[in-house]
């Protein structure tokens, strides 16, 4: 903690001053000559930029604070986009009902997957989840009727690049500040108790389970919403350009490259995430997505503390370090409550 | 044997596949006393704690906590009963401050509220502080627990046993790993607990250890029950002497 | 009843595609305790085979199958020297991001190289067999013929060779193989080029009745990781019950209930895999253990 209360005004200034500046962008593009530098596009870009801030934040809550590595998020994305499709173009709720709707419809879609997938851990936990994510786009696909199968569904257009920068924006500085919090919370420490030692946690007298779900239902809630405003954005969603596999990959890479576990990671990898991508999207369409996965094997291999961890001096090691240090056989996974060893690796016939 | 009958197990079995752990053992433990369970390595010593406090589902038996039947009771509930343990391989929450590890201890993170701005929070807080004193690890309160040495780690787990003032504390092997030093603290703040009334029940390997502590003493072998007496009559038991430097050379050898 | 028996036939014919194509991911896992979430595209890789080598040279795929095995085995070598080397021993969090991006490098070459449009794949054997009520696609039995000769194979080379002693002898215990003078390094390397020629041999023998393209590779990882937690970890009889078990499961949900294609398989193999391992948490061989709470 050297330096820490002006290095963290410091900071904290910054911030705000980054989010004034950031806020000031459309009144640019409407009042200076020719919209100055801002272009729609400009718009379009930050508002994706933020969607990602949001999204790998709420990742981040399961993620990084309770351990529970998700490869699947991007189903929440998806059923909040399909949320907000079917209940906008099939039942003609006006677009913030209809968002309300929609998150509903993730938060109840969580709960009712979260109670079986949550009971899985580590690698079970990760692939379930990557499977929910593919079973989900093929269900899409199915049900034709509802969801206009793979021809999609067409949403109202209305192009209002300001009014979503602005509610990206927003909902970006609440989410974070949101976590922020959280982590503060007792409930935030239990999370983190839960990925440090689940067995340990429920021994103690804390209740796993309601604290899993509670934040699965929260992550996915958050995740739903961004899915919404995009479906709307877009207007308009087939399953696969709203379940894209990508999507939740650089969800993913965006955490893991700005710190695991922490607040500021998820901001800052999606910030550097977003930017670094434009640069090699401009220039090499075709093999942004190798890049991607070239990107993060060597982030988990040579950089794991992430941006954060690598420029703080956190005693102890960020959360992936820490993840990554653990032996599978040490304690706060299943065994060494004195039953028997390591996960069993054989070979038999 | 006087007093309250605080934990009353009849009857425990537990098998994994054709293995039988734990064979219909039966142990109590009553209010106040200092029980050693005690026996060779895989006698099941753990096992029996795992069934004790919810870990494993039991295959026969019965387990009444404070008079109430808790076999179908789920680990978290029984702890909140006031029945907290420690764990053989140290289990601490390594990116949570000491204080942090004892206050949730207690707390056990119900509702998202903000850290100390309530008068129970404070409490809480001044209750954490007391107890990191009690152990000696006041001054590293707002340390990581994953950088404190392997003894601090102990005291720690058996301060988070304490913040919610348990009716009994399960120790397994509180002393495996630990200097002679604090071994003794150890053993120190345990006799203090006992004399303000507070239940143990102690799976340890240091004989020493348990005869300057227990009242009583019960001995497993083959998940069995092989003899249950003061250490003295232990000490002196044929059977035990057996077990434990009998033919099989289980004794370090998990 | 008819319908029924033909549903039977075509899940196990199935089941022995998915035999074939889970062995190389449960001997990863079993071995060297890495989780391969770019097995499906090891598989697509060797479909590919199958069909550059059909265009180029007009190979039909049963023989190209012994081009694609040490070619890709030798892939296989490389990828372990490069890469899997060092997330051996490490939690699976490692092995999962790593793989991870391997499959999204892997599958996006394969876009850039050849497009994502579907490519097919003759084989010289094909048609029906008509037994009594029962069709039997004969290039399918094929596939099941093949997987019952790899997976015989590959017992009794575990069994009896001294290098597949070495193997299981890793697998069991990695200090005690390396105590008794097993090269620890060089038998994953091997057992991983092994499973990874296998795997492609795999995707030779699908090629001719599933479309090849660069994205086919996610749900058959995921099909793979369902059987190999479901039937125990490197485990061969395991892998043929568990995808035999799988394969009969999806053809008659496809069959049975309408409206669902075998697409929804993974469906129906994460619901099986969810409720075995919340049920009964080691597994359906006792292969596993400590997958859930």
């Amino acid at each position: 903690m050297r330096g820490g209360t002006t290095f963290r005004k410091v900071s904290l200034g910054l911030l705000v001053a980054a989010i004034v500046g950031l806020a000031t962008l459309p009144m640019i593009q409407r009042y200076a000559t020719d919209g100055g530098f801002v272009t729609n596009s400009t718009l379009f870009n930050f508002t994706q930029m933020f969607m990602l801030i949001i999204v790998a934040s709420s990742w981040n809550l399961t993620g990084g604070f309770t351990g529970y590595v998700d490869f699947g998020h991007g189903v929440w994305f998806g059923i909040g986009a399909y949320g907000t499709g079917v209940l906008m173009s099939k039942l003609g709720w006006p677009f913030p009902v209809a968002v309300a709707g929609a998150v509903a419809i993730t938060v109840l879609a969580a709960l009712l997957l979260g109670g079986p997938i949550l009971r899985l851990r580590g690698p079970y936990f990760s692939i379930a989840m990557l499977a929910t994510f593919v079973a989900v786009r093929e269900i899409i696909r199915i049900v034709k009727p509802i969801t206009g199968g793979g021809i999609g569904l067409t949403l109202p257009p209305y192009l209002n690049r300001p009014l979503f920068f602005y509610i990206t924006l927003i909902l970006a500085v609440v989410v974070v500040a949101f976590t922020w919090w959280l982590r503060r919370t007792q409930f935030g420490l239990t999370l983190i108790a839960i990925r440090e030692d689940e067995i340990g946690a429920d021994m103690r007298g804390i209740n796993t389970t309601l604290h899993k779900i509670t934040v699965f239902g929260l992550s996915a809630a958050i995740t739903g919403l961004v899915g919404a405003l995009w479906a709307y954005q877009n207007t308009f969603i087939d399953p696969d350009i709203v379940f894209v596999d990508s999507r939740t990959m650089d969800v993913i890479i965006a955490v893991i490259l700005g710190g695991l576990g922490t607040v500021a990671g998820p901001v800052i990898g999606a910030v550097v995430l977003f930017w670094a991508r434009d640069i090699i999207w401009a220039n090499f369409l075709q093999f942004h997505l190798i890049v991607q996965g070239i990107v993060l094997i060597a982030i988990v291999l040579w950089v794991p503390e992430g941006i954060v961890g690598t420029f703080s001096d956190r005693s102890g090691g960020t959360t992936l370090g820490r993840l990554m240090s653990k032996r599978k056989g040490e304690p706060s996974s299943d065994e060494a409550v004195g039953s028997p060893d390591d996960e069993p690796r054989t070979v038999s016939s | 044997m006087s007093g309250i009958r605080i934990l009353d197990a009849r009857s425990v079995t537990k098998r994994f596949g054709g293995l039988v752990a734990v064979d219909e053992v039966d142990i109590h433990v009553d209010q106040g006393e200092v029980l050693g369970l005690i026996g060779p390595n895989g006698s099941g010593k753990t096992t029996l704690f795992n069934c004790l406090t919810r870990v494993h589902n039991i295959d026969g038996g019965s387990i009444e906590f404070k008079g109430k039947d808790i076999t179908s009771k789920k680990p978290y509930q029984v702890a909140r009963m006031g029945l907290a343990r420690t764990f053989q391989v140290i289990r601490v929450y390594g990116d949570l401050t000491i204080e942090e590890n004892l206050v949730l201890s207690q707390q056990w993170g119900a509702l998202p509220t903000h850290r100390s701005f309530t008068k129970a929070h404070r409490d809480l807080h001044d209750k954490a502080a007391e107890i990191a004193e009690f152990l000696l690890l006041s001054k590293h309160l707002r340390t990581k627990a994953g950088t404190l040495s392997g003894g601090q780690r102990r005291l720690l787990e058996l301060g988070m046993t304490l913040m919610p003032d348990p009716d009994l504390i399960l120790l397994d092997e509180a002393t495996s790993g630990i200097n002679p030093s604090l071994i003794e603290t150890i053993k120190d703040r345990l006799a203090v607990l006992n004399n303000k009334g507070l239940t143990l029940l102690l799976v340890e390997h240091d004989i020493r250890f348990i005869s300057d502590l227990c009242t009583r003493v019960i001995v497993l072998n083959y998940g069995r029950k092989l003899a249950d007496g003061t250490p003295d009559e232990i000490k002196s038991d044929e059977r035990v002497l057996e077990a434990y430097f009998g033919d099989d050379g289980s004794t370090d050898v998990e | 009843m008819d319908q029924l028996l033909q549903a039977l036939v075509n899940g196990v014919m199935l089941g022995g595609f998915y035999a074939i194509m889970v062995l190389g991911f449960s001997i990863i896992w079993g071995v060297m305790g890495v989780i391969n979430l770019a097995h499906g595209e090891f598989v697509m890789m060797g479909a590919y085979g199958a069909w550059i080598l059909q265009e180029s040279l007009g190979l039909d795929p049963l023989v190209s199958v012994f081009i694609v095995f040490p070619v890709m085995a030798a892939f296989g070598y490389a990828i372990q020297r490069l890469i899997i080397n060092r997330i051996i021993e490490r939690p699976h969090l490692i092995s999962l991001l790593v793989t991870f991006g391997l499959a999204s490098i892997i599958s996006n070459v394969f876009k850039l190289l050849f497009t994502a449009t579907p490519r097919s794949v003759e084989a010289s054997i094909h048609g029906l067999w008509q037994v009594g009520p029962v069709t039997i696609p004969k290039t399918r039995s094929m596939i099941l013929i093949a997987a019952l000769i790899i997976m015989y194979s590959l017992h009794m080379f575990l069994k009896h060779t001294r290098l597949g002693k070495s193997i299981r002898a890793a697998a069991q215990n990695r200090e005690a193989a390396r105590i008794v003078g097993i090269e620890i390094n060089k038998v994953y390397a091997i057992t991983f080029a092994i499973a990874i020629g296998i795997t492609a041999v795999a995707g030779v023998m699908v090629a001719p009745v599933q479309p090849v393209f660069p994205f086919m590779g996610p749900p058959l990882t995921l099909r793979a990781f369902a059987i190999t937690a479901l039937s125990g970890l490197g485990s061969i009889i395991g892998a043929l019950f568990g995808g035999m078990l799988l394969g009969i499961i999806e053809v008659l949900l496809a069959t049975f209930i309408p409206g669902i294609g075998t697409n929804v398989g993974i469906v129906s193999s994460f619901v099986i895999l969810v409720i075995v391992l919340v049920v009964r948490p080691q597994g359906l061989f006792g292969g596993l253990k400590a997958a859930t709470t």
